[in-house]
């Protein structure tokens, strides 16, 4: 197995291995889990260095041309590293915060969806093929959604999994659309291959569907990054233990939709559309985060709308067609946040709340958290040395020199303003949570309950090495950046080959330094008039809140889905009966239609009609006669299976017998199905029907038989079959590349095996949810 | 239920034959009149007739749908053997073996997928069966 491949694999084994042996190892799962995300993390670090990018690629639907296709760029790279190697630290960090009190098997099934979720995202770092990427894409959907849920006793727990996952599988589904529009317009679906070739990116700039794929791709970028108006589920996932928050929230899931942005800014952003669309989400994002950032009492609350708010700084890059900049901040962000949110965990750990009226002083209780929330907080805020402050500087530089804002000096000036207010906001509110936290006096009732029920957690250092890690690698990136290592880091890696950002921890223009220098200042002004702020931030409360609009479409969704069902499927079998009757019979005439078959076209004679065929014929119009005359549902029941078997021996007079075998095995056990619920049945209502129902069924049955009848006929003139003949192609085919020579049973086990995937996997849904039902039915009454 | 000595004397015959000639059907599938389909419904039709002799209780001992679940997983995993394998998803391959006592063995790697149909079918009308079976059961006392 290639690198390439293991990097995205062996967590998938880790979790396998974890689903397995979860029960007994318990808290020790996280072994797993880290030993998993080390080998990813080992196998993705040579690739940083390769001089061309790593490629796999495996057949997989040739038919579709979609591809098992791997492809590792330098970002690509990046991307893997950060997610794995962040992985170890939360591993650690999970094994270190210890959820006491729960069933090992719950345990394990934690780290067994957060080892799933972490091969997902690395899948999406390195997937080169689209619909590969929406996979992955969806499968961190779905693990983040139990990992979210991991509380699922609590309400909020649930509510908080279920609005992410709408959310943002929604989101996945509309870039799924986005990906096929590309895909038809490129005729590839390889994102490499259509980066690489002009004449693909042209056709799909020039095809109609160029706008609908570009408004349907970012939706899932938008859904997945929290950008708003889609960004409510991300506070709301907070509900989550607080490694995962790190994890997911943090460190890795909500860089997905930047992920994308970046991975589709060479086929897009060269439209006007793009900026349109992506510079105000990404504006709005960025200033709604920070400014409900700062509102929040809540520490992860807090930490979440930062959070937002650098996804949206990062969309604005992007939308200004800046994507040198996003390894930059992208990695910047990684170490700071993830370091504040581990600090969240290990103060919710020690005092039982993570709130910040009750909390405070902690300083002496926990002197490394505050180190390493000074440094997180330092760096948040933007100040000298720390990484956040180099990577606020190139920002500003690439502001004041944007090429697409530049001709426009109101714009270019409100663009700026927003992003200095924002900016000052997330330091005012770093400033908060460091001051309210570790320094002044902690109220008095805390005081008390800190000192006795959580007294035993106090910082191990499987909690506050991670973090330290992270601060260290803030405050280690700064200090190098004096040096113009870190700049050739961050332009090594960015998504955009020709990257040169000015990285340097010393300002070397004017402009950017005035600009942060006015982000510090309006920032800590902020926080001094903190109280002046909060009650104009409480008067600005009028406007309709995402989240409300989510909720109220919700509910109309469901109400509307409610009064469908109850109107569409009213549990009447004669009314389902007619409705699946009707639509066939429409299906088989549009067919007929489609193909422009005439009666005359029939291939019909009686030369080849036996007198057995005639006989059986007869019998089995007489035992159909039979089933409708029948007084009781037993008659029926039996002449149904009569005529079944009158079928069957058809087929013996023909010389079928794969499918005589097959009808008499299940005209058998039908007739066993149908036994088995005849008591249940209500009393046979035949002559209870009103003379427009008995019209009715007649209409309905007759046009029916009618039309089966000419289908019949008609789909075996030569006008209806396909040039090609399929039976005679399937034989041929069967003994030499299946090796079996029952053509029939190859077909369904190897030629058409999808189909039939499909086909058992609905069966096996059906005996499950027969089971559940009866079971369910039977434990009420 | 009535005890029929008549029924559960045929039946101790006819079940075990059944489930042999549904094996038999099974495994010449690939090349004659049979296969997985086939012989999972005839392997519940044995099944049915067990119920109607001898009572539900101890078939409803076993829990069938693990039977279908397991089906499943047996034929994803025989789908997925040849995409790791650096081929793609589904595509059977021909095994030949050179067994001491059966000499060469010719074996398509469609047969798991076949295996898995058959637990299928037979898991699933079986569940159908003792469910419904288990809910008259309830209806009469």
């Amino acid at each position: 197995m290639s690198a390439l491949t293991t990097v995205v694999v062996a967590p998938f084994i880790g979790a396998f291995l974890i689903a397995l042996l979860g029960r007994t190892l318990g808290r020790w799962s996280a072994l797993v889990m880290v030993g998993a995300a080390v080998t990813s993390l080992c196998a993705a670090l040579p690739l940083i260095g390769a001089e061309s990018p790593a490629l796999v690629s495996h057949a997989w639907i040739p038919s579709l041309g979609v591809t098992f296709g791997l492809r590792a760029d330098a970002f690509a790279a990046f991307f893997s590293i950060l997610i794995a190697g962040i992985g170890v630290l939360v591993g650690v960090y999970s094994l270190g915060y210890g959820t006491v009190g729960l069933g090992n098997a719950r345990i394990g099934r934690y780290y067994a969806a957060l080892s799933a979720f972490m091969g997902a995202m690395l899948g999406i770092a390195v997937a080169d093929d689209l619909i590969l990427l929406f996979i992955f894409w969806e499968v961190t959907s779905l693990t983040s959604y139990l990992l979210i849920g991991f509380w699922y006793e609590r309400e909020a727990a649930r509510e908080g999994a279920v609005t992410a996952l709408l959310v943002t599988a929604m989101g996945g589904l509309a870039m799924l659309a986005g990906f096929v529009l590309i895909g038809l317009a490129t005729g590839t679906f390889l994102l490499s291959e259509i980066v690489a070739d002009d004449a693909r990116r042209a056709a799909l700039v020039a095809s109609p569907a160029f706008v609908p794929a570009l408004l349907l791709v970012l939706a899932g970028a938008f859904t997945k990054s929290a950008q708003f108006p889609f960004h409510f589920w991300l506070p709301a996932a907070m509900v989550a233990p607080t490694a995962i928050s790190t994890y997911l929230h943090s460190a890795t899931m909500v860089k997905a939709g930047l992920f994308l942005l970046a991975r589709v800014t060479p086929l897009f952003a060269a439209s006007i559309v793009w900026p349109l669309v992506v510079v105000p989400v990404g504006l709005a994002t960025l200033f709604l985060g920070a400014w409900q950032s700062f509102r929040e009492t809540d520490l992860k609350a807090l930490l979440a709308y930062s959070t937002v708010a650098t996804l949206g700084l990062v969309t604005l890059a992007y939308g200004l067609r800046a994507p040198e900049q996003d390894v930059l901040q992208i990695l910047s962000h990684a170490t700071y946040k993830g370091t504040l949110f581990m600090v969240a965990g290990i103060v919710e750990h020690a005092t039982g709340t993570r709130d910040l009226r009750e909390l405070g002083g902690l300083r002496r209780m926990l002197p490394i958290s505050f180190a390493l929330c000074l440094l997180g907080v330092l760096s948040m805020g933007g100040l000298p040395p720390l990484f956040g402050f180099v990577a606020k500087e190139a920002l500003y530089g690439s502001l004041l020199d944007s090429a697409m804002l530049g001709p426009q000096p109101l714009l270019h000036g409100f663009v700026i303003t927003v992003v200095v207010a924002a900016n000052a906001f997330l330091l005012a509110s770093g400033l908060k949570l460091l001051i309210g936290v570790f320094l002044g006096s902690a109220p008095a009732e805390r005081q008390h309950a800190a000192h006795t029920a959580h007294e035993a957690h106090g910082e191990s250092p499987l909690l506050w090495l991670p973090p330290a890690v992270l601060a260290l690698g803030a405050l280690g990136l700064g200090l190098l950046s004096a040096t113009g290592t870190s700049g050739e880091l961050v332009n090594a890696l960015s998504s955009d080959p020709n990257a040169e950002v000015a990285v340097s921890l010393f300002p070397a223009h004017l402009g950017p330094l005035v600009l942060s220098l006015v982000t510090i200042g309006l920032g800590t002004l902020i926080y001094r008039s903190r109280v002046r702020v909060e009650a104009m931030q409480q008067r600005l409360d009028r406007l309709p809140d995402a989240r409300a609009v989510w909720d109220a479409l919700l509910a109309r969704v469901t109400r509307f889905a409610e009064a469908y069902s109850a109107w569409w499927q009213d549990g009447s079998l004669r009314w389902y009966f007619s409705a699946m009757l009707l639509f066939t019979t429409a299906v088989s005439f549009f067919a007929l239609e489609a193909r422009g078959v005439s009666i005359a076209d029939a291939g019909i004679g009686f030369q080849n009609l036996g007198w057995e065929s005639v006989c059986l014929a007869a019998l089995i119009i007489m035992s159909t006669i039979a089933v409708v005359r029948s007084d009781t549902r037993l008659g029926a029941a039996l002449a149904l299976t009569a005529s079944g078997f009158l079928v069957a021996l058809v087929y013996a007079v023909y010389r079928s017998p794969d499918i005589l075998l097959t009808q008499i095995l299940i005209e058998t056990v039908s007739t066993i199905v149908i036994l088995l619920v005849l008591y249940f049945m209500p009393t046979f209502r035949k002559d209870g029907l009103s003379p427009g129902q008995s019209a009715w069924n007649a209409v309905v049955s007759g046009l029916f038989g009618f039309a089966m009848f000419v289908f019949v006929i008609l789909c075996t003139s030569p006008g209806f079959r396909e040039t090609r003949n399929l039976g005679q192609d399937y034989l041929a085919r069967s003994l030499g590349e299946a090796g079996g020579r029952n053509a029939v049973n190859v077909i369904i086990v190897d030629f058409r095996a999808m189909d039939t995937i499909g086909e058992v996997t609905v069966l096996v849904v059906v005996g499950l949810c027969a089971y559940g039902l009866l079971r369910a039915r039977r434990a009420e009454g | 239920m009535r005890e029929s000595p008549v029924l559960r004397t045929v039946t101790r015959i006819a079940v075990p034959l059944t489930v042999l000639l549904s094996l038999r059907i099974f495994e010449q599938g690939h090349d004659m009149p049979g296969g997985g389909f086939v012989a999972g419904v005839l392997a519940a039709a044995a099944g049915a007739m067990y119920l109607l002799a001898f009572g539900l209780e101890r078939a409803a001992r076993f829990s069938w749908w693990r039977l279908s679940v397991v089906g499943l997983l047996c034929a994803i995993a025989s789908g997925t053997v040849p995409l790791l394998a650096g081929s793609t998803f589904m595509d059977h391959v021909i095994l030949e073996f050179d067994l001491p006592l059966l000499g060469n063995v010719h074996l398509p790697s469609a047969t798991f997928f076949d295996l898995g149909v058959y637990l299928i079918v037979l898991g699933t009308l079986m569940t159908l069966f003792v469910e419904l079976g288990l809910e008259e059961g309830q209806w009469n006392s």
